[in-house]
């Protein structure tokens, strides 16, 4: 097992990403060799450093919902990361350059909730009662680790990569998109730079939320009524030139901007 | 020294008749972008001497990423006949790639907008398109590939639907055995697959020929191609248009 003061210095490494504005050097040396559960415990310490220091919990993110991508890092199974106030940008609102480290865009379905998820094994039928609606979102990763050099302990230890997220300001019932058929298209300059379908998102949307609700519990920090879920890529992640303008449209959900300053 | 136009048609149609693979044309003759529709007209009238009829027309490289991928600005185009039995010994190295099709109600010439083009559209319906190159290795230029067809080789139609649907981002699925092999939206067509059919009418035009009337047009891909193999039960679902499925056997 890894050690306390290990999993406490590849936080401290994080928090300084964080706080320079400088990226860090990946953490993965400090844990055991695929310690996943210590690359956790990295990201849970910094969480509660950004909870003592004024941050609320609004949600989660869940990363590595494609085959392909899973594939490519090693593994079996999606990741996540925490969703804090301060990481919401409104729809269309300009990005200051800098505000990300590294960022890079993706087009997801985030799920609102209205029931808290307590069960230690949630059931898919669970978790669609529990959805209040679903609006489409565009989710601005980026990395404290210097040039993305991840694997999947770095990357779960720096929050799932997470940046910030935006929310198309479409409030749709869940019955009222095919969150398996749905085609996705994120354009840039009127160009389709990533295209993608519900499906690419570990079959269905929710079934990463399923996912999501059982492992949160086993954390101790279950999905409670009122949080975002992003539910993972459902295409290609796009690398943000500054400047620029990147537009998400859902088939059944709507559209989402997120704007970059230069 | 001229092309020798006829010669390289044969050398074409030879190899898809036989299911053999060919050195790219361009490795031992060169010739022009116009030259190699040429050629690939001489290769369908061969075949229309034989039996075959002519059915429509396909549009190839609708994506940005495949046109920068292949060097080149502009889309091609390959002419659909109804000739052919699928059945892998038929094929070199068949691909199969999920696409949506047009059924037209109005003939198409020349230089037209998506909206018109669209307006021309009696129905459209999910597709499955079997793209085969010729040549070695699926290796090829821009020349190659138009004098080979566009690597067009068969299609399947499924459902016709009316073409009251906003066609500019549909989900599709398409499965090898149920499971997902590729995940893409008809975003990918150009934007729009209005565009790639009012493409198909400047394109056409060019070459002097009209889109007709209960002609097919595949607008082109929703994702890249998957190599097919024998024993694969292929379905393209594209959302609200239904599913297209065919079975590959040996």
């Amino acid at each position: 097992m890894t050690s306390k003061d290990s999993i406490q210095e590849a936080a401290g490494r994080i928090r300084a990403g964080y706080e320079t504005g400088t990226p860090c050097e990946p953490v993965r040396e400090l844990l055991d060799d695929g310690d996943i559960d210590g690359a956790y415990d990295i990201q849970e310490a910094v969480t509660v450093w950004r909870l003592e220091t004024g941050a609320r919990l609004v949600g989660r993110k869940i990363g590595l919902t494609s085959v392909v991508v899973q594939t490519q890092l090693g593994v079996d199974q999606p990741d996540y990361g925490m969703l804090f106030d301060d990481m919401a940008v409104p729809d269309g609102e300009e990005i200051p350059l800098g505000r990300v480290l590294q960022p890079r865009v993706e087009a997801e379905v985030a799920y609102v909730l209205e029931d808290d998820l307590i069960d230690e094994r949630p059931t898919t039928a669970q978790v669609m009662s529990a959805v209040a609606y679903a609006s489409p979102a565009i989710e601005v990763v980026g990395s404290r680790i210097k040039d993305w050099n991840i694997t999947i302990l770095d990357t779960i230890a720096d929050n799932a990569s997470s940046g910030l997220y935006v929310l198309g300001n479409d409030k749709v019932p869940i019955e009222a998109f095919d969150g398996r058929m749905c085609g996705m298209v994120m354009e840039n300059r009127g160009e389709p730079t990533a295209v993608g379908a519900g499906a690419a998102c570990l079959g269905h949307p929710i079934n990463a939320v399923r996912w999501l609700a059982e492992v949160m519990v086993a954390r101790g920090r279950p999905l409670m009524a009122g949080d975002v879920v992003m539910s993972g890529a459902l295409g290609p992640m796009v690398a943000v030139t500054p400047g620029e303008v990147y537009e998400a449209r859902i088939s059944g959900l709507g559209s989402v901007r997120a704007v970059f300053g230069a | 020294m001229a092309t020798d136009i006829k010669k390289l048609a044969e050398i074409v149609d030879t190899a898809a008749i036989e299911a053999t693979a060919i050195p790219q044309l361009s490795q031992s003759h060169s010739f022009t972008l116009d030259e190699a529709y040429d050629i690939q007209a001489e290769m369908i009238n061969r075949r229309l001497v034989r039996g075959e009829v002519r059915v429509g027309m396909k549009m190839g490289f609708t994506s940005r990423a495949k046109m920068i991928q292949m060097g080149v600005d502009d889309m091609i185009w390959g002419r659909l006949t109804d000739g052919g039995v699928i059945s892998l010994r038929d094929y070199v190295h068949p691909r199969v790639e999920p696409e949506v099709a047009f059924l037209l109600k109005k003939p198409l010439t020349g230089p037209t907008t998506p909206m018109q083009a669209m307006a021309a559209v009696e129905a459209i319906a999910p597709a499955l398109e079997i793209i085969d190159s010729r040549y070695e290795a699926f290796k090829f230029n821009v020349q190659d590939v138009v004098a080979d067809n566009a690597s067009s080789t068969g299609f399947v139609i499924g459902p016709w639907c009316p073409p009251d649907t906003d066609l500019d981002n549909l989900g599709g699925i398409m499965e090898f055995n149920g499971r997902p092999v590729q995940i893409g939206s008809t975003a990918a067509i150009l934007g729009h697959p209005g565009r790639s059919l009012a493409a198909a009418s400047r394109m056409t035009a060019e070459e002097g020929e009209t889109l007709e009337v209960g002609w097919i047009v595949m607008a082109g891909g929703v994702t890249e191609a998957s190599p097919l193999s024998a024993g694969i039960s292929v379905r393209n679902s594209v959302e609200g248009l239904g599913s297209v499925g065919f079975k590959v056997v040996e």
